[in-house]
């Protein structure tokens, strides 16, 4: 069977390790044309060096011009571009009012203006290219309070409202644009904050699994997030345009 | 990828509409399919057009006894239930307060009470873990719009059953989550234009085309379905799946 994205020239940014890693590889496999963009040069390359036809551009996607650095060099390496997966993101916890003003922006800076300039600086070239998808990387805390990461939470919140607003303004142009919000994933950056916020929160030491496993049964993993943004971007998702796509074992389907 | 080989599926609604365009793609990946429906002669049709791999029965969701002879059909036939889609649904199409108890007693026996029973049928013989109901809300079941409020409360009913359904049964591994389609060519559709052009004073192509972009196919909300119900959406329960052209993200 042919792959689903055969054809096509997607970039994935923060696409060096974790879920944008998954994400790239799932692509590949799929027939696309991968850029791995991450801040980490070193990294980036690692990784596009284990997938097929995969190349790795380096960007920090606070920067505009790095931005639009990415797009140019993917159009002008690969003769166009349809699919951009604005994944790059970090998040840490920390209690509100702890949270300096260099700590917001620290996190909405990459979260929030990062994906805005990937949709403002990839979706002229989609549009050049013919039309295509963009599949930014939400996730459910864009949806409901979560301690300890208001500036993670409000900027994915930001994340999913630009995923609206751009569905419908570039819906006339041939580009779609969904969100996918994942629960607790299996990463390096869910697991490394694990005792932090343990710690915070004053729960016993291993807490944080059991809040998982009650509320989305367990953690997902990468390939799971991998294969709802091969969705997303294939042709198969054709009419969904400006939704949410939950991927969270059904941890916001419960009130409890 | 939503490869559904050796699957069995049993499809409520199935003879026409999104059901047979379910049933028509679940084949094509691979998978055996039930198409149980109260039009039985039209049922029979669908399921000779779409082949070998296709039976047909006759069911009355709103009887339990009827969907629990198609699960027990489905069983016989290709020895045994994987997937589960509660899809038949009615529609009534006028002002609240136009429609009649009657009419809005039917419609929640069929979209509600129907997708409680075919859940509750199903989940006798579906595989756990491994399981998988997809239940056919609408987008009216996330959004109030005029001329539909007992499908919208009945659509609201479906979304809100898959949510209690899907964390009650995660600990048997049976999936369930439900899509919300705007409007798709359907003659469920067809039916409504006329109504819907002249209440609201705008032809109804022209009012689906400003809100969705255009109108869905089937083949679309089809492939929807099979995502949902193929291992590529493993971490996927309780959910409500939006296909609407970008509608529900516009606020004009």
């Amino acid at each position: 069977m042919a792959g689903l994205l055969e054809g096509k020239v997607a970039i994935v940014t923060g696409a060096a390790k974790g879920i944008g890693k998954a994400i790239a590889e799932a692509y590949a496999a799929q027939g696309a044309t991968v850029v791995v963009s991450d801040i980490d040069e070193g990294m980036a390359k690692e990784t596009a060096s284990r997938i097929p036809g995969a190349s790795a551009i380096a960007c920090d996607v606070r920067s505009e011009e790095q931005v639009k650095s990415l797009v140019d060099q993917t159009v002008a390496q690969h003769g166009g571009l349809q699919i951009m997966v604005p994944n790059a993101g970090i998040g840490r916890p920390v209690p509100l009012l702890g949270m300096d003003y260099e700590e917001w922006r620290a996190v909405t800076s990459i979260n929030l203006d990062g994906v805005f300039l990937c949709i403002r600086y990839g979706a002229p070239a989609i549009i050049a290219s013919g039309g295509g998808a963009i599949v930014n990387i939400c996730s459910i805390t864009a949806q409901a309070g979560t301690p300890l990461i208001a500036h993670y939470s409000a900027a994915k919140a930001g994340v999913m409202s630009l995923t609206q607003t751009a569905a419908v303004e570039l819906r006339a142009q041939g580009v779609r644009v969904n969100a996918v919000l994942p629960g607790f994933i299996e990463t390096e950056m869910v697991t490394s904050v694990k005792g932090d916020f343990e710690r915070m929160l004053g729960f016993p030491e291993g807490q944080f699994d059991q809040v998982i496993a009650m509320k989305q049964g367990r953690y997902g993993t990468t390939e799971e997030v991998a294969k709802m943004a091969v969705f997303l971007a294939s042709d198969r998702s054709s009419f969904s345009n400006g939704s949410p796509f939950v991927l969270d074992g059904g941890c916001r389907a419960s009130l409890l | 990828m939503a490869e559904l080989e050796g699957k069995r599926a049993l499809v409520t609604g199935g003879a026409q509409g999104l059901g047979k365009a379910i049933a028509a793609l679940f084949v094509e990946r691979g998978a055996k399919v039930m198409i149980a429906d109260i039009d039985e002669a039209g049922a029979k049709v669908t399921a000779d057009e779409l082949g070998e791999s296709v039976r047909a029965i006759r069911c009355d969701v709103t009887q339990s006894s009827d969907l629990e002879a198609a699960v027990q059909a489905t069983v016989d036939n290709f020895g045994g239930l994987d997937i589960m889609v509660n899809n038949a649904g009615i529609e009534v199409v006028k002002p609240l307060f136009h429609q009649t108890e009657e009419e809005f007693s039917r419609l929640m026996d069929i979209n509600v009470k129907g997708v409680f029973l075919g859940m509750r049928a199903a989940l006798a013989a579906l595989p756990q873990p491994g399981g998988v109901i997809v239940n056919m809300a609408s987008l009216a079941g996330l959004g109030g719009a005029p001329l539909f409020g007992s499908y919208c409360a009945s659509k609201a009913g479906v979304v809100q059953l898959t949510r209690v359904a899907a964390v009650e049964m995660r600990p048997t591994g049976i999936r369930i989550n439900a899509v919300c389609p705007a409007f798709i060519a359907t003659a469920m559709v067809d039916r409504l234009k006329p109504i819907v052009t002249e209440v609201v004073g705008v032809p109804f192509d022209d009012l689906a085309a400003l809100k969705q972009g255009r109108i869905g196919t089937p083949e679309e909300v089809a492939e929807m379905v099979a995502f949902l119900a193929s291992d590529d959406s493993s971490f996927c329960t309780g959910g409500a799946y939006v296909l609407d052209g970008g509608l529900q993200a516009a606020m004009l």
